[in-house]
């Protein structure tokens, strides 16, 4: 089968979005958007690690371990999202705030 | 379950149920009683003779790994661990009954005998492990404790200060410990952490010179800090100002000695070699000990510092003990760990009392009480002149033997050890100095003014005073009592160090 | 009773009664005083029992340290001819300041307390002269120093006698620092603490000059318990002591434990020369410089306290001569006497007198207090060394043993003794007993009553005749009077010291009769030479300068270097490290992507 795709386009793509969560977890205020940069750099890992499975190629068949621990990672993932969100809202009501910025009680 | 390992489990039980809820006072008093009985139950029973050093021995292998030494629970006594938990026994019990009621205490009395416990079982389970491991950990039990009685308890304003330095100071002298403990057991071969077999190994298979320099010298810092060995002393004195009497008494007299029993028991006999050539660093600290610090002890001007600079002072004659390295005086040494102990504590079960009952120490403002509190007083000048080095005390027997001991093997002419030795005899003039005058001041003289009489002390205070007095005449009269125990076993000590 | 079980009674008894005083009895004052002075009578009754003679003997002993072949120190008694003798000396003082104290200190509150303390320093004392061990004497020694604090420190609310106490204390301390240090040589020499056996291995000593340090570190024990110059300040403080204790026992026996301790390891002293010649020279300057300062004293006490201290110069003088120990154990013995006879004296005129012991506020006594009067100059004759009083036969024969020995310097200075002695003693006798009252005090004074110039009488007694055999023949084997040795021999000696007699006396007649106050002032002599303020200053600048710098130097060096400086190390990185902590989340993940992305690089390059 004659493909355009290679593995290089599936880690650009990879890399970008990678770093396009990193940089909005950087420099973004609200908690919530870092909380979904943060999805989109797990997302990103997800990524990487599918088309290292995909292109792993053994005997003519691609290796599939990856994709097995693909769906363990989301499952996982979404059971951290919902941790990671009641926590937020846990935090928005004691705080009444969503900013970063204003979340530094550790320094003090 | 040997009594050893109940003697052992007893306090650190006791503390747990205190925890629990138990009623304090009454639980530590009682476990405290029980160890002392079962203690002096196992002196009876303890057959002094060279054959089978160790006694009342029990194991519980924890850890058996290739590549890793053995590691096991294991309690055994010989002379020179049995002297010294005779002397954990009778303080604690001491202790336990200078304390005050829990009604009396401001913050948790709970927390105040719970901590009391865990310092006296720490130091008996130390005294008692066979083991290398748990002879540190017990050691290291002791150590919070005894920064949450200062803390907490203590006396003066700059207690917490004070609990933070003698905990960090301690906890740096552990840590240098530990190093050269780590050391000595990868020197033997890195097998086991049993004390028996590691003294064997290093008869049999010493580590190389170098290297016995190298643990001898951290094993001297190490437990030197943990005695207050000059100049690693300044923790000693404003802790034991500053710390309540029976803290006072349980760290002066009892845990305090876990250094000394450190270098006897694994220093001397890992490292024989090293020892022999740190001997005039060892005397060098030792005079450093006897007269610069009782030159420190003579300049103070209240009581309770000047008893801590003393037992500083003191530990001097201990190490000349150490440093002579032969039966007689490493026997002295032995016994006059046992002496101090008592009459340490005694002296500060007393000064407690003072500063309870009259609200200060300082000789300018006390005077003339002898009038006042004519028991106290005399039981005091017992106290004051046993430390002295008066015969008919422990603290005098012992001394005779550490400098008898010192002075062995001078007949072709005086070494440096003798001369040490002479000059540490000054001491002897120091220490009564500083007592008399202390005596002098507090005791004698016109009474102040404004100085109001309280009610000399009652039963409760008398009678712990009394038990550790009669410990010590009656090891002052027959110091039999204790050497019969000792001998044998440096003997085997000194066998097994070669 | 066998003899082993009269001697350990002997030195068991006063500490059982001091203990059970101790204990119980003190709530009871009159009967502890009762008990202790039963048992003094008790153990001189034995000690007569005992002086009968016999062989010398060992008495079983009690094994104390057992260090296997290291070490063996016994408690064991030996008795022999010296310790039968100076038991007897000890006893019976002991047992008359017993007597002396039951009146003395009827009404004391501290009663219990004295006695005990009296009790304790029979026990002691007892020790010392039954002991057959240098430990075993060091142990009672030092039991000795105890029991003398706890006496002269018996008014303890006052100043001045708890700083009396103090210093007695440590000046002994002082002393036996040396006799410490010496018994370590001498073990260390002879490898042995036992006296026989350091008598049967002191000649096979080789080291000679270690030797001879040893035997003068023995020495400084005597030095201090002995009051020997240097060491010879506390003596005349412990006059503050209740008068009982410091007429007798300050007096008569217990300064007496230095002479008695070097006539018992005489065999050490004789083979250490050069020792004994410091030992001679020590007594004699001793004698010399204390007999000056009496010269000049105005308080009765005081004086008597220096005049001690000259004649315990001359006993160890003796004791630092070849075959003079005997000498100064005789010296030691008819002393004991004469000089308790005045000092009992001197207690009935301060106590007729209402408490006044300067001597120049009394005047005339000898019309009121004839008997006083009588027996005090009984006992002065025997101290100036009258012909056939006691006193004479004991000085003489120590004076004839440094001249048979050729110690030229040391005879000399106690040649100049015996003129100065004389001197002092009769200004004191005139002063006080002749001429005018001059003092209302002095005035009103009577005749004390029997229960204390009977004490007196007997002991004028013993001041005359204590030197003849029918009372040294079961107690001294060498010391007595012996007429005909005398007569034979009436050489230098005897003639110088008649002559200094004859001179003391008639020049002191001369300068004090009928005068109201002193016609000679010399200052030196008055303040004692100065030496107790040049000790305060030396304690001054070295132990208590030494001990400030100390101090200082622990609490702003070794403190800041050992303890804080860790410390200070732990807190600057600490607070450098604290800069990179902000508690901003954002920062944190930045800095954590760097230190990936500087890990990535790192790893894979």
């Amino acid at each position: 089968m004659e493909s355009a795709l290679t593995l290089d386009h599936f880690l650009i793509v990879s890399g970008f979005l990678f770093a396009i969560g990193l940089a909005g977890v950087l420099v973004r205020r609200n908690i919530i958007v870092i909380f979904m940069c943060l999805e989109l750099m797990l997302s990103a890992a997800n990524l990487t690690l599918v088309a290292f499975s995909r292109f792993n190629v053994h005997e003519g068949q691609p290796s599939y371990e990856g994709h097995v621990l693909l769906f363990f990672i989301i499952t996982v993932a979404a059971a951290e999202v919902a941790v990671g969100l009641a926590i937020i809202v846990a935090l928005y009501r004691s705080r009444e705030t969503t900013d970063v910025g204003k979340l530094n009680t550790m320094k003090n | 379950m040997t009594i050893l390992e109940i003697i052992v489990t007893l306090p650190l039980l006791a503390a747990l149920v205190i925890g629990l809820g138990a009623p304090a006072r009454f639980t530590a008093l009682g476990a405290s009683v029980l160890v002392l009985i079962m203690s002096l139950v196992t002196a009876l029973r303890f057959s002094p003779s060279i054959e089978g050093a160790l006694q009342n021995v029990s194991s519980r292998p924890l850890m058996q790994m290739d590549g890793f030494p053995s590691l096991s629970l294991s309690f055994g006594l010989d002379g020179i661990s049995l002297v010294m938990l005779l002397l954990s026994a009778i303080v604690m019990v001491a202790a336990v009954l200078v304390s005050p009621k829990e009604s009396d205490l401001k913050h948790s009395p709970r927390l105040f005998y719970l901590s009391l416990l865990l310092i006296g079982g720490g130091a008996i389970g130390a005294f008692c492990s066979t083991d290398l491991f748990f002879l540190y950990a017990f050691h290291e039990l002791a150590l919070i404790p005894t920064f949450l009685m200062i803390g907490i308890f203590g006396t003066g304003k700059n207690r917490l200060r004070t609990a933070w330095t003698i905990t960090i100071y301690l906890g740096v002298g552990s840590l240098v410990l530990l190093v050269g403990l780590i050391l000595a057991v990868i020197g033997l071969g890195g097998s086991t952490f049993n004390i028996e077999e590691l003294t064997a190994l290093a008869s049999d298979a010493p580590m190389a010179a170098e290297m016995q320099n190298w643990v001898f010298f951290l094993l001297l810092v190490g437990f030197g800090v943990l005695v207050s060995l000059f100049p690693f002393h300044s923790w000693a004195a404003p802790a034991y100002a500053e710390a309540p009497a029976p803290v006072a008494m349980l760290h002066a007299g009892v845990l305090k000695k876990f250094g000394l029993y450190g270098l006897i028991r694994v220093a001397l006999p890992f490292a024989p070699a090293g020892a022999e050539v740190l001997l005039n660093l060892v005397l060098v600290l030792l005079l450093g000990n006897i007269i610069y610090i009782g030159l420190v002890t003579i300049a103070q001007k209240s009581l309770d510092r000047m008893l801590g600079y003393s037992s500083v002072m003191h530990m001097g004659y201990i190490f000349l003990g150490i440093a002579a390295s032969n039966e007689l005086g490493l026997s002295g040494a032995v016994l006059l760990m046992f002496a101090h102990g008592i009459s340490i504590a005694l002296l500060f079960a007393m000064s407690g009392w003072l500063r309870e009952k009259y609200g200060t120490l300082e000789f300018n403002k006390l005077g003339g009480i002898g009038k006042q509190v004519p028991k106290l007083g005399l039981l005091f000048g017992f106290a004051a002149f046993a430390s002295a080095g008066l015969p008919g005390f422990a603290n005098f027997a012992a001394e005779v033997e550490v400098f008898i001991g010192a002075f062995a093997g001078a007949q072709d002419g005086l070494g440096w050890i003798q001369w040490a030795t002479i000059i540490s005899l000054w001491g002897v003039v120091i220490s009564a100095v500083y007592m008399l005058r202390a005596y002098r001041a507090i005791f004698m003289g016109p009474i102040p003014e404004k100085l109001e009489a309280p009610a000399d002390i009652c039963w409760s205070m008398r009678l712990p005073l009394i038990i550790l007095l009669v410990a010590l005449t009656a090891v002052g009269f027959v110091p039999e009592l204790l050497n019969q125990f000792i001998r044998p076993a440096i003997t085997v000590l000194l066998a097994a160090a070669g | 009773m066998d003899v082993t079980t009269i001697a350990w009674t002997v030195l068991l008894l006063p500490l059982i009664v001091a203990v059970s005083i101790l204990l119980g009895l003190k709530r009871w004052s009159g009967l502890a005083s009762l008990v202790s002075t039963g048992s003094a009578f008790i153990t001189l009754f034995l000690c007569i029992r005992l002086a009968g003679g016999g062989d010398d003997l060992e008495a079983a002993s009690f094994s104390w340290i057992n260090m296997g072949d290291a070490l063996q120190i016994d408690i064991g008694l030996v008795l022999d001819d010296l310790s039968r003798g100076m038991m007897l000396i000890v006893t019976s003082i002991g047992f008359l300041v017993h007597l002396f104290s039951l009146a003395y200190m009827k009404d004391d509150a501290g009663k219990s307390r004295y006695f005990a303390g009296l009790s304790l320093f029979m026990f002691s004392m007892t020790g010392i002269v039954l002991a057959d061990n240098f430990i075993m004497m060091f142990i009672f020694w030092e039991l000795v120093g105890v029991s003398s604090y706890i006496l002269i420190g018996h008014w303890f609310e006052k100043d001045s006698a708890a700083d009396a106490a103090k210093k007695a204390f440590l000046t002994n301390r002082i002393g036996d620092f040396g006799f410490m240090i010496g018994i370590l040589l001498v073990w260390t020499l002879t490898g042995s603490i036992y006296f026989n056996e350091i008598a049967a291995a002191v000649g096979g000593v080789e080291n000679a000059k270690l030797l001879n340090i040893a035997v003068f570190c023995v020495f400084c024990g005597a030095i201090g318990k002995s009051a020997q110059l240097p060491l010879h300040v506390w003596l005349p403080d412990a006059m503050e002591g209740p008068t009982p204790v410091s007429a007798l026992i300050h007096a008569a026996t217990m300064v007496a434990a230095g002479v008695f301790m070097l006539a018992r390891v005489t065999f050490l002293v004789e083979s250490a020369e050069m020792a004994a010649t410091v030992i001679a020279w020590i007594g004699a300057i001793t004698a010399l410089v204390a007999a000056l300062m009496a010269l000049q004293q105005n308080d009765i006490k005081r004086i008597l306290a220096y005049s001690t201290l000259s004649q315990l110069g001359y006993m160890i003088m003796a004791q630092g001569v070849h075959h003079g120990s005997d000498a100064g154990m005789f010296h030691l013995y008819t002393h004991a006497f004469f000089k308790a006879l005045l000092f009992l004296g001197s207690g009935a005129v301060i106590y007729a007198c209402h408490h006044e012991q300067d001597i120049w506020k009394m005047g005339g006594l000898r019309k009121k207090m004839p008997i006083t009067f009588i027996t005090f100059a009984i006992g002065t004759a025997a101290l100036i060394a009258v012909p056939f009083t006691s006193g004479f036969w004991s000085k003489e024969a120590i004076l004839e043993a440094a001249h048979h020995e050729h110690l030229w310097g040391p005879y000399t200075l106690a040649i100049i003794v015996a003129f100065l002695t004389p001197f002092y003693m009769t200004r004191l006798v005139i002063v006080a007993f002749f001429g005018k009252n001059r003092s209302d005090n002095a005035d009103h004074a009577k005749e004390v009553g029997p229960i204390m110039w009977v004490p007196l009488a007997l002991l004028a007694f013993m001041a005359v005749f204590s030197a003849y055999d029918f009372l040294t023949g079961p107690l001294m084997a060498n010391g007595h009077a012996d007429i005909g040795h005398l007569i034979g021999h009436f050489g230098l000696t005897a003639t110088l010291s008649l002559t200094g007699l004859v001179v003391g006396v008639s020049a002191a007649i001369y300068f004090y009769k009928g005068k109201d106050k002193d016609p000679i002032s010399i200052p030196a002599f008055a303040d004692r030479f100065y030496i107790d303020e040049i000790y305060e200053k030396l304690i001054a600048i070295f132990q208590d300068g030494a001990s400030k710098v100390c101090d200082l130097l622990d609490r702003y060096f070794i403190d800041p270097i050992v303890a804080r400086f860790p410390a200070m190390t732990a807190m600057t990185t600490g607070s450098i490290l604290r800069i990179f902590q902000m508690g901003n989340v954002q920062t944190y993940a930045f800095m954590f992507s760097i230190a990936v992305v500087a890990l990535i690089v790192f790893l894979i390059s």
